[in-house]
């Protein structure tokens, strides 16, 4: 295990690399590399200096000087690329690297070509010692701590409560113990001399003996049902605040997050995780506490009876303190992966319920059931791995048990008999070591539902360890009510490692209304989501009103956003509700003015319950063309700035979208709007037509421009004038 | 159809004895079925032709497919797990796989995919695969290390 971190060959290679410069020779730039040629892992370091290209690796050392190097050329190759050294024309070198690293490349590059210039200008005469260094992760270690302390100091907020609870299980542990301490007396002090009826007894000091047990009994109950209350008051506090804290961060991460998620995990991270933990806290830990204080306490009382016998009674504790361990470890494992097979059960639900018409249509019921079968079977098999485990402990402790019991009768018997310990002690005795060992088995569980509730713990952390890639509170500019104008300014995007968009520069004027089109692929939605903040560029900027899109609050910022998708989302509630998401406070006036612009008032009305109907998970009772209806009476509500149609249109009938563009009509008035669309006549109205392809724009202009010119846009509109007269 | 080699690439000669210039390889089913299934891009990715089973190939046009596969082909196998370690942002891989060893950051335990039959695919939070072909043929320890993240 003894191969060095990243950064460490990192750092030596970037000495190696200092070690290597001329007199006057800064470096300008660095990018790491983790490829050789074979594509085996191996570091190395591509510097720029202020007049040479170096590459570093821990045995061997190139140069070229800046002037001989033609281009560095940039290769993609799917999961790997390539970085070519080109020199008078044709490659001469190459490096390759994983493709996760792309966005250094390109900086680098860039980097490159700039020092390139400089030099082949012969404008070495710059003196600005700035070094620029293409961005290099800096990881920002904060520990994290294991789950379960982590989960402890969760819940240091209810340290009050806390104390109590365990000021009220010492106790109730206390009074607990009472009984087999009375007992003692009990046989020797009253039985055993009525018994032998050498002497005279009181009847009163059975009743009294009487008395005092029934009293502990008692005060142990009331004890104990406090305790529990006190206890798992906590417990609901921090599940409570935990599931909580977990939504709130979902809330904020941003859409790449949920494009990697599947729901049903989420849903079972929430809910069953932190159940798991409730319980552990309320129940299993106030157990714990408990068990931990009787044994203490027996041990004490033990050993001031009768150390010899303490001694004795205690011989199998090692065993049992090995035993713990050795579950502990196995059962580990086993409850991770238990959470994660109710994870994936659960996400076999949220698949196949919502989507219970495609499986209907295919037939394919019995595949979705043999799919469930086989996640139950999966938890089932992790627990039953876990019981295994489990079901041995259980025993083993009571024949530990039974063995200390054994061991206490013998020494018991040999010092009764030599009359160094009455009865009655040794009864108080084996009851202590019964209860001792009993407590040891309690523990057992403990252990087991530690594990447990860590594996959850674990879990949730992981959602809230995700920091938010897009950090909202970064640009902190409120801009209140935008103009809407928007400029694109040579943005590049990449998803991981595709690139998606690449240099795309439009201005777009407030009030204006830009139509995208494209084939499916192009980058359009992908453009819009950026307009929206949904991801930022890689390279270049958004402006709305001159304001860089990043230094301004994003949620400030969305609420001059109108978005009406192709597949219109409806939430559980009235439509009412559904139209007036975006402004909950919007008066009934106002809901209705908007569903009458968005030309759907008059499908509400026919509802049974009118704007109070209510519409399912996706508003399975309405047509796509009403969903969608309500979905810009949504929109047109806000009164945004800036509106944003993604193929509105796209999923209608030619009625409904005759419909729908009257209804947009309404919407664009005064705003500036960007739409895409596939049926091109529904762009009439746009001002200006924008054709991309391949994630660059190809073409601008009207209508009539882009038809005269006959590029792509022609094509299109031919290939659509076909397929309606077909 | 014909693979010749063009400089340091790949051209191919169609049916119809067009040439097509700097085409690349692409394995239509990477993970779970690297051995079939090979389609032949343009330089502008339009499929030219797919290979069902490049065994029935000449041995030099297979050749002169392996060899393109093998320069864009890039999923480490996963040999042995030498320690799973928390991070500030997912948890950190300290791996053996065929091309060396190396570490890598995966985000959650979802970047860990089940392809069927013992088969794993590992995506790390730069977005490079890493596969485990069986994981019962992994050994012990390195199962244990497994099996607290999946
Ligand atoms: N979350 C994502 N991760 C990776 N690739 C994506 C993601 N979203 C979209 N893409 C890819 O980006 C390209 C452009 O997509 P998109 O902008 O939706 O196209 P369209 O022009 O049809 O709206 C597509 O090739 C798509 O596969
Ligand atoms: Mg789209």
């Amino acid at each position: 295990m003894s191969l060095p971190a990243t950064s460490e060959i990192h750092e030596a290679l970037i000495q190696r690399a200092e070690t290597h410069l001329e007199t006057g020779e800064r470096i300008v730039a660095r990018l790491a590399i983790d490829l050789d040629a074979s594509l085996h892992f191996h570091g190395g370091l591509i510097v720029l200096t202020n007049s040479r290209l170096l590459h570093v690796e821990a045995t061997s050392f190139h140069a070229w000087p800046l002037a001989e190097v033609q281009d560095l050329k940039l290769e993609e190759m799917g999961a790997t690329a390539a970085i070519h050294l080109v020199q008078n024309d044709s490659s001469t070198w190459h490096w390759r690297l994983t493709s996760g690293h792309l966005r250094e490349v390109e900086a680098f590059i860039i980097r490159f070509k700039e020092q390139r210039g400089l030099v082949i200008s012969d404008e070495t005469g710059d003196d600005d010692d700035e070094e620029i260094f293409t961005a290099e992760e800096s990881a920002v270690p904060h520990s994290q701590g294991r789950p379960l302390v982590r989960l402890f100091r969760f819940s240091s907020k209810w340290y009050k409560l806390m104390l109590l609870g365990f000021v009220l299980t010492i106790a109730s542990t206390a009074t607990s113990l009472i009984s087999p301490w009375l007992t003692m007396s009990l046989v020797d002090d009253v039985l055993i001399p009525l018994q032998s009826a050498t002497q005279e007894v009181k009847v009163s000091r059975v009743y009294h003996f009487m008395f005092m047990l029934g009293g502990a009994a008692l005060l142990t109950w009331v004890l104990q049902w406090a305790t529990t209350y006190v206890i798992s008051r906590v417990a609901e506090h921090v599940t409570s605040h935990m599931r909580r804290m977990t939504f709130e961060h979902l809330q904020k991460l941003s859409l790449t997050y949920f494009g990697k998620k599947r729901t049903g995990d989420l849903i079972s991270r929430i809910g069953s995780d932190t159940d798991n933990i409730s319980l552990f806290i309320s129940v299993d830990f106030i157990d714990f506490a408990c068990d931990v204080m009787t044994i203490l306490f027996t041990a004490v009382i033990l050993f001031t009876i009768h150390p010899v016998l303490a001694l004795a009674a205690l011989g199998p504790l090692p065993i049992v303190g090995w035993l713990v361990q050795w579950v502990r470890s196995r059962l580990r494992g086993g409850f991770a992966a238990a959470s994660r097979a109710w994870s994936a059960m659960n996400s076999v639900l949220s698949d196949t319920i919502p989507g219970v018409r495609v499986v209907k249509a295919f037939a394919q019921e019995q595949r979705e059931i043999e799919r469930f079968r086989e996640q139950d079977q999966q938890i089932f098999d992790t627990n039953d791995r876990v019981n295994r485990t489990w079901s041995f402990f259980d025993p083993t402790i009571t024949l530990l048990t039974d063995i200390g019991l054994l061991i206490v009768w013998g020494v018991g018997a040999y010092s009764v008999a030599h009359n160094s310990t009455s009865v009655g002690v040794l009864t108080g005795f084996v009851l202590y070591v019964g209860r001792f060992y009993g407590k040891l088995d309690a523990m057992s569980r403990f252990v087991a539902s530690a594990q447990r509730a860590a594996s959850s713990a674990h879990r949730i952390f992981d959602i809230l360890d995700v920091k938010p890639d897009m950090p909202i509170t970064t640009g902190m500019r409120k801009v209140g009510r935008l103009s809407g104008k928007i400029e694109f300014r040579d943005i590049k995007f990449r998803h991981g490692s595709r690139q998606i968009i690449r240099g795309i520069d439009l201005k777009i004027e407030p009030g204006e209304m830009i139509g995208l089109v494209g084939p499916s692929g192009a980058g359009k939605t992908t453009l819009v989501n950026l307009a929206c903040r949904f991801f930022d560029v890689s390279e270049g900027a958004v402006l709305v009103d001159g304001h860089d899109l990043r230094d301004i609050d994003v949620v400030d910022y969305r609420r001059n956003l109108g978005l009406v998708l192709q597949e219109p989302y409806l939430f559980f509630g009235t439509i009412a509700e559904n139209i007036a998401y975006g402004r909950p406070e919007a008066t009934r006036a106002e809901v209705i003015a908007a569903a009458k612009a968005a030309r759907a008032h008059d499908f509400i009305m026919k509802l049974p319950d009118a704007y109070d109907s209510m519409v399912g998970e996706r508003g399975q009772q309405l047509s796509g063309g009403e969903r969608q209806r309500i979905s810009i009476a949504r929109a047109l509500l806000v009164d945004p700035a800036i509106l944003i149609l993604d193929e509105a249109t796209s999923s209608v009938d030619t009625e409904t979208e005759l419909e729908i563009q009257a209804a947009l009509e309404h919407l664009i008035k005064g705003r500036t709007t960007i739409a895409i669309a596939h049926r091109l006549g529904t762009l009439r109205r746009a001002n200006r037509l924008v054709v991309i392809e391949n994630g660059v724009i190809s073409e601008t202009g009207t209508h009539e421009e882009l038809m005269n010119s006959s590029g792509t846009y022609a094509r299109l509109h031919q290939a659509m004038v076909e397929v309606n007269q077909a | 159809m014909k693979l010749v080699p063009h400089g340091s690439e790949l051209a191919l000669i169609d049916a119809d004895g067009v040439r097509h210039e700097k085409v690349r390889p692409l394995r239509l089913f990477p993970l779970t079925e690297p051995h079939h299934w090979v389609s032949i891009l343009s330089e502008t990715g339009q499929e030219l032709a797919c290979i069902e089973d490049p065994a029935t190939l000449e041995a030099d046009q297979r050749q002169l497919l392996d060899a393109a596969l093998a320069k864009r082909h890039f999923v480490p196998v996963i040999r042995r797990i030498l320690a799973i370690k928390r991070a500030p942002d997912g948890h950190d891989w300290l791996v053996d796989t065929d091309r060396g060893a190396t570490t890598f950051r995966i985000e959650t335990d979802e970047s860990i995919h089940p392809l069927g039959r013992g088969r794993l695919v590992i995506f790390d939070k730069l977005g490079t695969r890493y596969l485990i072909p069986k994981i019962t043929d992994l050994d012990r320890q390195s199962r244990r290390r497994l099996e607290r993240y999946y």
